[in-house]
């Protein structure tokens, strides 16, 4: 504009996508399926948050004490995206399917949040950040991974929310633990209290259950699930 | 885990040292000029923190040492409230999910606070643990009871919170301390938050419940009263609160809370929908927390009422009543020593100055 004239004729059609837009629709997940798997997610969230809430005053470590507190909210703040993200997926009843993705889920969150002595810091702190939360990055990025990247974008947007809380949060814990781990015996109660809580894990099949992450045996060379 | 978790096994380490509210007072290096604490009239004038005070280090980093250990508390509080109760519809032991991320968001701003608080003891040249810490913010927090924790803490005790860092904040100012006021200003912001949170929840739990609406009302003309510093936190001019005040407006504090018996509280409500015998005692440990919290009652009108609520405060709680009694007569003999001790102080500290 005032720099010369406009050539009426210039057209002003483009391709719906950019050349650098590689997005797609094929997706893996249902809208049913979908719901599924953020109702699991929410559930495990809301189990996570409250466990380190109520473990802050368990923990005589002030730097620990104040982790917590802050990563509790991060992980509340995970469930209330998915929460809202529910009625999205036409569950108007959000309660209906925020549940575990099976019984052996449920018992891994009981087992993760025994520990309950205030000696006993590295217990709750490997149950968390080196059992769930590298649950949780393995499953969100498998969703993100195969899910549409246009039908299921609101999804896709909140996972890469959560997937940078989560990456930070076990980044956290991981340097809290290694600062605590110490001697042998330190080791020795870091590596029981994860075998025990891994094993359950492993029943339940991680936080969707068994296809969390996919099956390597029916996962095609092109991707998809 | 336990669902509940009493005072007595917060975790703490080797440098902290809890006793009761009675026992912190008896520390003379306090913000509170205890002496002053009987003539109400004069308590505007002597207990306001400025940096003119002969006592005024020691006052400003015993203040500051209260806050981190109440702030340490207050996470504790948010995260046990975010922990104890499943998410439901307000009965039965329940809480509304919303209610558990309101919890969960405070123990995040708790726990800045804390980091805040920690840098700014460490900034004025005090040692983690310098100063005995009182439980009593905490055992607020143990009631099994959920609305008895959001009317004896949430909205009680993060207004006082407000006044504290109100007059922390004017005392960086006055003193020259930017840092100490810059602090103070975003914890300040935090808390503002947080009452309106309590404000909030309240009115949607009394909206239909007249009887709980006049009761807190009448709850926090209390509150206003008795977090007053010993009514250093007054109309005039002079008081060190008159901030406080605007504060406590923006949080959600309106004339008509005060004057009318019409606002809401959809939880509360719930939740004490059927068991009026549950919403009086939770209106009853509300308005004891409030009174305690007045700093064991060394505000209060008359030299025996700190025992009196403390006592009160105690048998709501739970404890037996032997346990009462026993910690009613400490609490008495506590008194007696904290202000020979406090007088003793003053004196050393004058004839010094």
């Amino acid at each position: 504009m005032g720099n010369g004239a406009v050539d009426a004729h210039e057209s002003t059609a483009r391709a719906p996508f950019a050349p650098w837009d590689r997005r797609d629709i094929p997706g893996s997940f249902s809208v049913d399926e979908t719901a599924r798997r953020v109702g699991n997610y929410k559930w495990t969230e809301m189990k996570l948050f409250e466990a380190l809430g109520g473990w802050v005053a368990t923990v005589p470590e002030l730097d620990v004490k104040m982790r917590l507190g802050t990563h509790c909210y991060h992980h509340a703040w995970h469930a209330d995206l998915w929460h809202k993200r529910l009625p999205e997926l036409r569950e108007m009843k959000p309660e209906r399917l925020t549940v575990p993705a099976n019984e052996a889920m449920e018992r891994f969150i009981a087992a993760m949040t025994e520990p309950e002595a205030p000696e006993l810091t590295i217990e709750k702190l490997v149950g968390v950040y080196r059992v769930l939360i590298p649950r949780f990055i393995a499953a969100y990025t498998y969703h993100r991974n195969n899910t549409s990247e246009i039908t299921d974008a609101p999804t896709i947007r909140s996972i890469n929310f959560i997937l940078q809380d989560e990456f930070d949060d076990w980044r956290d814990g991981e340097m809290l633990l290694q600062s605590m781990i110490t001697t042998p015996d330190h080791v020795r109660r870091a590596a029981e209290h994860q075998e025990r809580l891994e094993a359950i894990m492993v029943e339940a099949g991680g936080i969707t259950g068994p296809d969390s992450i996919g099956t390597a045996e029916t996962t095609s060379t092109e991707g998809g699930a | 885990m336990r669902q509940f978790f009493p005072v007595e096994d917060l975790a703490r380490d080797e440098r902290f040292v809890q006793t009761n509210m009675a026992e912190r007072m008896k520390d003379g290096r306090t913000a509170i000029d205890v002496e002053k604490t009987s003539s109400a009239k004069s308590r505007g004038a002597t207990k306001r923190l400025t940096p003119e005070r002969h006592d005024a280090s020691d006052a400003a980093r015993g203040l500051m040492h209260g806050i981190m250990v109440g702030e340490i508390q207050a996470l504790e509080g948010a995260g046990r409230t975010a922990h104890d109760f499943a998410a439901g519809d307000g009965t039965n032991d329940t809480v509304p999910f919303e209610l558990k991320l309101d919890m969960a968001r405070q123990a995040w701003d708790e726990a800045r606070h804390v980091e805040i608080s920690a840098k700014l003891s460490d900034w004025m040249g005090t040692e983690l643990g310098e100063f005995a810490e009182n439980t009593v913010l905490f055992e607020a927090a143990c009631s099994n009871d959920p609305i008895l924790r959001l009317a004896g803490v949430n909205r009680a005790l993060e207004g006082l919170a407000i006044d504290v860092f109100t007059q922390m904040k004017e005392f960086g100012d006055v003193a020259g301390d930017p840092f100490l006021e810059f602090c103070e200003d975003w914890m300040l912001a935090d808390e503002v938050t947080h009452v309106k949170m309590g404000s909030d929840w309240l009115r949607k739990v009394t909206a239909n419940d007249p009887e709980r609406r006049t009761k807190a009302l009448e709850f926090q003309q209390v509150v206003d009263k008795l977090f007053s510093f010993g009514g250093a936190r007054g109309e005039s001019a002079d008081s060190s609160f008159s901030l406080a005040k605007r504060f406590r407006e923006l949080a959600g504090f309106t004339d008509d809370e005060v004057t009318h018996v019409k606002m809401g509280s959809d939880w509360l409500r719930k939740v004490t929908a059927n068991d009026p015998e549950r919403r009086t005692k939770a209106l009853e440990f509300q308005q004891v927390v409030d009174k305690l919290f007045s700093f064991g009652g060394a505000r209060g009108e008359s030299a025996d009422s700190s025992f009196s609520l403390a006592k009160r405060f105690r048998e709501l709680a739970g404890f037996t009543d032997d346990e009462v009694e026993t910690i009613s007569q400490m609490d008495a003999e506590a008194l007696e020593e904290r202000k020979e001790a406090v007088r003793k102080y003053r004196e050393r500290v004058g004839a010094d100055a």
